[in-house]
């Protein structure tokens, strides 16, 4: 419900700690990425990108491999120095959200700890951090690990074993929670049933999420904006707002809205000549980068 | 319950028989090696011709073993000590060094060609100069223990804290993990199958370094009882030697695979859980 407001109000950043309050339930904070740039030596991976997160919403970045998505996300995370550019959490640089460990981190394939049981690990972050406020072991049995708390990672299934990594990457309540192909590694039925559950998840614990994927359908269903990416180095093609309740369930992929949202993705990602004549179709708020660099500015 | 009387000897009966014949399979798995040594022994003394004192008869050996046991054994516990103080050193100098490698990769690129350098002068020469500067006594045979072992420790060991998952380093930034935890609960950890290779290597190895050490300056332990023997025409003292060396050396490899087995966290996953089946 809250979300539904999202598309208009974005267009004004606004006073970020008003936005703060509204936009989110405790435990979330806004993401701001101005100006940032990104070279590896001769590399050059990313190009200008700037982008406002709300607090508490879920922005999914997608774009063609190597486009710089997950530079971008590691960048946030301050594990990655932008060459210029910065990024802030609520009002504090990344770099002091990392310390103050307000960042949580989903990667790829799961981070556990081979010789640690499911609850170990999940305490493993707690005791690392400091910050035990969140109870384990009924995270676990909430995350449908129930019975499954002393098993070792490799007495797991794929899916169980990244929600074990989700719920050890969000032990410390993190208020932001960057996501990098999360569930690439799975299965499409495991991969859609986590899918599923990690909105419900988010709804009961509000998080500011930043989702890198390349499955377009994933990154609608779940996101309240996605954001298209150009080939590297990459920059913001098309900020495109999904207006529609979280969490959403599978009967969403036939909503007229994903479907034409999805239709609009590929065009950008597939035919990108043509679409970039082309802006301004339903729910595409008909920013390119350059545009939105500048209105941001 | 008639049909439990019925079930339970036709159950119990097989695995019975079949415990009985894996007992009998692995004594003979173990009795096989031991005969065909024994077979080859006899064999080379008749076939060579050789005095008694270059190839004594086994049961000469056993004899020796038996007679000379306290003489042998104040010799063997010099050797063990001497092997086992030259052991830890040896894994505090390769463990230690692999830290600071990692903690501060500059010190690699100092200390590396030294070690290697180390590593390859001959150990001949290195006792020599040991002894000229500590003596012959104790502390000269841990040194050359020590430099014999810890090069395999170090290199395993700076390996295996490389070798953890960079997606776990990736958690323990963004968590703003302490250096100690990321070392102490991270990369040790991750290390521990490499370490408990390189152990594998160098402990057996410091008891034949050990000896090897005895042999070449030492007036006590098994190095030097060989040495004496030999002078001595003792041909069967001298194989008695080798053959408590052998079993240490098994005795010691033994000891690291099952203490690694338990440390060892790559090596607890179910491969071998099948326990019972035929």
């Amino acid at each position: 419900m809250r979300h539904d407001g999202l598309a208009n109000s974005e267009s004004a950043p606004g006073p970020r700690a008003a936005a703060d309050v509204a936009g989110a339930g405790r435990g979330s904070a806004s993401i701001s990425i101005k100006g940032v740039g990104c070279r590896f030596g001769s590399t050059h991976a990313l190009d200008i990108v700037d982008l406002d997160i709300e607090a508490g919403s879920f922005v999914a970045l997608v774009g063609p491999s190597g486009c710089g998505k997950t530079t971008l996300l590691r960048i946030v995370a301050d594990l990655v120095s932008p060459t210029m550019g910065a990024v802030h959490i609520g009002d504090a640089p990344a770099a002091a959200a990392r310390r103050e460990r307000r960042l949580g981190l989903v990667s790829q394939r799961p981070a556990v700890l081979p010789w640690k049981r499911a609850i170990e690990d999940v305490l493993f972050t707690q005791r690392v951090t400091g910050r035990s406020t969140l109870p384990a072991q009924r995270m676990l049995r909430d995350f449908g690990l129930a019975g499954h708390e002393g098993k070792m990672p490799h007495q797991l299934s794929g899916g169980m074993l990244q929600r074990v990594n989700f719920a050890s990457a969000i032990a410390h309540d993190p208020d932001v929670l960057l996501m990098d192909e999360p569930f690439s590694a799975l299965d499409e039925m495991t991969r859609e049933d986590l899918g599923i559950w990690l909105g419900e998840t988010l709804a009961q614990r509000p998080k500011t999420v930043l989702f890198v994927t390349h499955h377009i359908d994933e990154a609608v269903l779940l996101a309240d904006r996605v954001i298209v990416m150009s080939p590297a180095p990459g920059r913001v093609l098309a900020d495109i707002a999904i207006p529609a309740v979280r969490p959403r369930h599978r009967d969403f992929r036939s909503d007229p809205l994903f479907v034409a949202v999805t239709a609009r993705i590929r065009e950008l990602l597939f035919d990108r000549p043509r679409a970039a004549s082309g802006e301004g179709n339903t729910g595409s708020r008909g920013e390119d980068a350059a545009k939105y660099g500048m209105g941001a500015a | 319950m008639n049909d439990i009387a019925a079930f339970k000897p036709s159950a119990v009966a097989p695995r019975f028989g079949a415990s009985v014949v894996r007992i009998l399979r692995g004594s003979l798995v173990m009795a096989t090696p031991v005969l065909s040594i024994l077979a080859l022994w006899y064999a080379a003394i008749a076939v060579s011709g050789l005095p008694e004192f270059v190839i004594p008869r086994p049961t000469q050996v056993l004899a020796a073993l038996v007679e000379d046991r306290v003489f042998i054994a104040t010799h063997l516990l010099e050797t063990l000590k001497s092997a086992g103080l030259g052991f830890l050193l040896a894994n505090a100098i390769g463990i230690g060094l692999a830290m600071l490698f990692v903690a501060a990769p500059p010190f690699q690129r100092i200390v590396m060609p030294a070690a290697i350098t180390l590593r390859n002068i001959p150990y001949v020469a290195l006792a020599s100069v040991l002894v000229l500067a500590f003596g012959d006594g104790l502390p000269s045979k841990i040194l050359i223990v020590a430099l014999a072992g810890f090069f395999p420790v170090l290199v395993n060991t700076h390996r295996g804290l490389l070798a953890v998952d960079p997606i776990i380093i990736d958690r323990m930034r963004i968590l703003d993990a302490r250096p100690w935890d990321v070392f102490l609960k991270v990369r040790l950890p991750f290390s521990l199958p490499y370490i408990l290779a390189a152990q594998e290597i160098v402990g057996s190895g410091s008891i034949i370094v050990s000896i090897a050490a005895e042999w070449l300056t030492s007036t006590q332990g098994l190095g030097y009882v060989i040495n004496r023997a030999m002078s001595q025409y003792r041909g069967d003292q001298v194989y008695a030697v080798a053959l408590l060396a052998a079993l240490l050396s098994f005795a010691v490899y033994s000891l690291i695979q099952v203490l690694g087995a338990r440390l060892d966290w790559s090596a607890r996953r179910p491969a071998g859980a099948g326990s019972n089946a035929k």
